[in-house]
């Protein structure tokens, strides 16, 4: 029995999306009933992880499912960004200041980290020119 | 438009949209196809034509803001499948994400300031460049405005994305570690999304840099918070 409906779930990356969607509902309800502070989505994914380390999820029954939503992630996105229908003044001058602003520290965080990542990985693995 | 409809309209709309962005991204692979952005164009276009109100919006989406919670623990499967690499190289992430998050949070307070944008704004701007789950978490313990905070995060993730293929071609970066640190700590998910198109490890290590990231600002909340009192 649950060797057919691992062979099932292992072809369909729909089916293991709702699945994982499920354990995640599972996971928020109870984030919300014990009123935890950590956002129910982080909590989830170190259950599944755990579930995964532990061998008591076999990967293939859910790795496409997870490649699904990974891959459709932006999507989930949109909805934040049409916040700018209720702050039409962001369209202006302070909005564009704001991009700026946006603009000048990811530069400066990604170039910052990059370079932090890849000196300290160099030389941890000993390869110092 | 009837109201019983019109949640319906407004999520066909999106999905529709997003169907097409991505057609049209597979077939013209630059940055201002990016789906995310047209996407938004679209559904924005269409909802200040119609004169829909952002609450009318979220009726029929608000479904697809909680799907971000199931996308986030998706991120347990590429860190499972790169268990072997991140236990032999977490030092190297710590390290990276320390250094991310202090540039990200001070360069966002100082610019910001420099630009005479009022505290309200700049405590909206302080997580921007964590995940959304996470940057919320933290605007609701330090202050600030929520919609507004999810805004910059996502338009951070956009600047970030494309402003990174840039960068890679800018700067030797020998490692695919920092390539994958870069997008993840700078660009959150949809950096995830592209550091994916780079490489399996690059596409790893980027979530979990955008993971540890978002742990490490709802750790620091308190602090910050009692630091701008």
């Amino acid at each position: 029995m649950l060797r057919k409906y691992g062979i099932i779930l292992r072809r369909s990356s729909w089916l293991q999306a709702l699945a994982l969607t499920g354990l995640w509902g599972l996971c928020a309800r109870v984030v919300h009933v014990l009123a935890l502070p950590v956002p129910s989505g982080i909590l989830a994914m170190a259950v599944l992880l755990a579930l995964l380390l532990g061998g008591g999820l076999p990967a293939p029954w859910v790795r496409r499912g997870a490649a699904g939503l990974l891959d459709h992630m932006v999507l989930f996105f949109v909805p934040a960004v049409m916040a700018l229908l209720n702050h039409r003044e962001l369209l202006g001058m302070v909005g564009f200041k704001l991009f700026a602003v946006i603009v000048g520290s990811t530069l400066g965080v990604m170039a910052g980290t990059a370079l932090v990542v890849d000196a300290s990985f160099r030389w941890r693995q000993g390869d110092v020119r | 438009m009837s109201g019983n409809l019109q949640p319906l309209f407004w999520a066909a709309v999106t999905l529709g949209s997003y169907g097409l962005a991505l057609a049209l991204h597979h077939r013209h692979p630059r940055w201002w196809t990016s789906p995310l952005l047209m996407t938004w164009a679209l559904c924005f276009a269409l909802a200040l034509t119609l004169h829909t109100t952002y609450r009318e919006y979220l009726r029929g989406t608000g479904w697809l803001v909680a799907m971000l919670g199931p996308a986030t623990m998706a991120f347990a499967m590429p860190i499972y499948a790169q268990r072997q690499l991140i236990r032999r190289h977490w030092p190297v992430l710590v390290i990276g994400v320390a250094a991310g998050s202090t540039i990200a949070f001070a360069s966002s307070w100082l610019l910001a300031w420099a630009l005479g944008l009022p505290f309200g704004l700049r405590v909206s701007l302080l997580p921007r460049s964590v995940t959304t789950p996470f940057a919320l978490a933290f605007a609701g313990r330090v202050g600030g405005i929520p919609e507004l905070t999810a805004t910059c995060v996502v338009v951070t993730g956009l600047v970030g994305a494309s402003m990174g293929e840039l960068l890679l071609k800018w700067m030797p970066l020998r490692s695919a570690f920092a390539r994958g640190a870069m997008f993840g700590m700078g660009a959150h998910a949809v950096g995830t999304a592209k550091a994916r198109q780079l490489g399996e490890v690059e596409g790893s290590v980027a979530g979990l840099t955008m993971i540890l990231a978002g742990l490490v600002s709802v750790l620091a909340a308190p602090v910050i918070a009692l630091c701008l009192r």
